[in-house]
């Protein structure tokens, strides 16, 4: 049985359709990433999930039961909110159990599984401060405590880890993972940060224009995206596009071209700069990031290629080098349709 | 002029330079930077500028308000008359007041007054703001009802109540007697007599305070919707109930405004009483029922020309607000120390 289950919800914000018969599907226990740039919908698929806006159409199933016409107290859902959304007058251990008391769950009972789930977190030491006293790390933690607590059936993180600063942001990543691997919980997690994506998940789904745009695991999504949309929205510098039958020619056995117009598209990593029968480009800047540099340079057609080389052997600024690409390096795509073709 | 416009012009130049923008011009910006003038002249400028621009209130509160206080302070302890010159008194005036049973009997209506309208008035105004502070048909029409009479003029808005409450034609009567038999309520009892009764007339007067409370209506919907929207999602998403939301969340987060505009009601409670006591009661019915204070104090001073008594019954008065601010100050505190945002 899965988790959730998203079918054909579409979604509307003042009279804007925000999501078009989104379709989505979270297998019980599965840590899900919805990834896309601000705008897509990905806090609304979660905010539908939890009941907090309507559907216009579709069902949400949870756990097997049908929730779309059900309110959000009933639905069993837990959310960690962007802005942690702890109440500043409740202490920490209040805000944990708030949940249980208004459940009327008895308040000793409450205040054990309370400090329970802080210890899960690591914020057990902190459950007499209130919100206002607390790091936003700290306040991370006490909303995660907060989520646990009522063992929900589906976890819901709006990008929780967005307010910390990077340090931070990389241990809570390493943690939410490790505190999903340990407890089993089925959880959709949103972000528009594709390393977060690509670390925690078990799955990612990219969302564009309220849309998903592909649904796979981070090593699918990375491999073979299905557009260029998410070829160019997954991974830093973005993976370059030029037309197939443009200057750049990669080299090695070429795959069956149809007889339309196709984009190729290749990541960074996979340009050489010194290819013997590489197309002529000039070296507009170079940035070097540590052992890496990337270099932004300019093929003879004036279209633009960014290429990851070693900080030791980058090339000058203003230098010619002759830009190289292996066709198993490349992906195709169709140019009217942005979709992925697959030789 | 040049003397003054001179470091006026300067003035921005050192701001500048320990400000972002230099920050943002990077280390291009070494320049001599004239040291004296930047400790000693934006100071004393700033602050003789502040003295100019509060100058005009300074003066209105120096000559209408600190002046007329002390002589009131002052003439507490004299006898006087307007015709005669002030007469030292002593403490004649207070221990009068103590033994003024008119005096006792309005201290004793101010004081009740207070306590029943000033929560009255709030809580009303809480319910309305919680009410309407969300978008919906008809609530932009229904906050503009709410705020109305507090927008209408004290001695108009008196005389619209002096025919609300007539016993005869009054529409409020006339709505009692709705379904009734005789010129009786539907209880079979006689409308409230509301200007002949003392308890009537009392509740009347608090009936008409309770109308005016527009100004603390606004600010609580202001505040209510200041609170984060967030917080009330995740009470929705552990399915708390209405009372427990109102309980658990609003409340506590608007407790310190509630507080606030508590006290400021209370110190204005002695105020507001006067005009409809003044215009609608007269102070009666008999006996006293509806003098409150501030209209002892007036009819003391400007009808009996007791200038002495009155400043005495206009100091008890002051101490009462103080007194009050004091006590609920202290309720603030001590609730503001479990209050950290």
């Amino acid at each position: 049985m899965s988790g959730l289950v998203l079918d054909g919800v579409s979604a509307a914000y003042r009279g804007t359709t925000v999501l078009h018969e989104v379709d989505l599907t979270v297998e019980r226990g599965e840590l899900l990433v919805v990834l896309g740039p601000s705008g897509a919908g990905k806090s609304t698929v979660l905010r539908v999930v939890a009941g907090l806006e309507p559907v216009t159409t579709g069902r949400v199933h949870i756990a097997g039961r049908d929730v779309t016409d059900q309110r959000p107290g009933l639905r069993n859902v837990s959310m960690v909110f962007q802005s942690y959304a702890l109440f500043p007058h409740l202490s920490v251990v209040e805000n944990i159990a708030f949940g249980m008391e208004v459940r009327d769950i008895p308040r000793r009972q409450a205040r054990e599984r309370a400090r329970a789930a802080a210890e899960t977190v690591g914020c057990a030491g902190l459950l007499d401060r209130r919100p206002g006293q607390l790091s936003g790390g700290e306040r991370q933690r006490v909303a995660l405590a907060r989520a646990l607590v009522r063992e929900p059936d589906v976890f819901l993180l709006d990008e929780p880890l967005s307010n910390l600063d990077l340090a931070l942001r990389v241990e809570m990543r390493t943690e939410l993972r490790a505190l999903h691997d340990r407890i089993g919980a089925t959880m959709v997690h949103v972000t528009h940060d594709q390393t977060e994506a690509l670390v925690l998940a078990d799955r990612i789904a990219v969302l564009r224009d309220g849309r998903v745009e592909q649904v796979g695991t981070p090593d699918q999504i990375w491999r073979t995206p299905a557009s260029t949309f998410v070829a160019r929205f997954v991974g830093s510098p973005a993976m370059n596009l030029l037309p197939a039958d443009g200057a750049l020619r990669p080299n090695g056995a070429a795959p069956e071209l149809p007889d339309e117009p196709l984009e190729i598209g290749f990541r960074p990593e996979a340009v050489t700069l010194d290819a013997a029968d590489g197309a002529p480009a000039t070296v507009e800047r170079v940035e070097v990031i540590g052992e890496d540099a990337y270099a932004y340079l300019t093929v003879a057609a004036g279209q633009p290629v960014v290429a990851r080389v070693p900080a030791a052997r980058r090339p000058d600024k203003g230098a010619t080098v002759r830009v190289g690409v292996r066709w198993a390096d490349t992906h195709l795509f169709h140019a009217a349709s942005g979709r992925r073709y697959a030789p | 002029m040049s003397a003054r416009s001179g470091p006026g012009l300067r003035a921005p130049q050192p701001r500048t330079e320990d400000g972002p923008a230099s920050a943002r011009s990077g280390p291009a910006a070494p320049q001599p930077r004239p040291k004296i003038r930047t400790v000693s002249g934006p100071d004393t400028r700033s602050r003789r500028q502040l003295v100019l621009m509060l100058a005009p209130y300074l003066v209105g509160l120096v000559g209408l308000v600190l002046v007329p206080a002390v002589v009131t302070l002052a003439l507490a302890f004299t006898e006087y008359d307007l015709l005669r010159p002030p007469a030292w008194a002593g403490l004649d005036n207070f221990t009068a007041l103590v033994d003024d049973p008119i005096f006792r009997v309005a201290l004793l209506n101010s004081v009740v007054f207070a306590l029943v309208a000033v929560p009255l008035r709030v809580l009303l105004a809480l319910g309305l703001a919680l009410l309407l502070h969300r978008r919906a048909v008809g609530t932009g029409t229904a906050r503009t009802a709410a705020l109305l009479p507090t927008a209408v003029p004290e001695i108009a808005y008196g005389l619209l109540w002096l025919w609300l409450f007539n016993p005869l034609y009054g529409p409020i009567n006339q709505l009692l007697r709705i379904g009734g038999e005789q010129g009786l309520t539907v209880l079979g009892r006689t409308p409230p007599q509301w200007l002949t009764d003392p308890t009537s007339a009392r509740a009347g007067i608090i009936l008409m305070s309770l109308f005016t409370m527009g100004e603390t209506f606004v600010v609580l919907l202001a505040a209510r919707r200041a609170l984060p929207r967030d917080v009330y999602e995740m009470a929705a998403i552990e399915d708390a109930t209405g009372w427990d939301v109102f309980r658990r969340v609003t409340l506590p987060l608007m407790a310190p405004v509630l507080a606030l505009l508590a006290v400021r009601d209370a110190i204005a409670s002695l105020h507001f009483t006067f005009v409809p006591a003044f215009v609608v009661t007269d102070g009666g019915p008999p006996p006293y029922a509806t003098t409150y204070l501030s209209l002892f104090v007036y009819q003391t001073g400007f009808e009996y020309l007791r200038y002495g008594y009155a400043a005495a019954a206009t100091l008890v008065m002051m101490l009462l607000t103080v007194a009050a601010v004091l006590v609920q100050w202290r309720l603030i505190r001590r609730y503001r120390r479990l209050y950290t945002f």
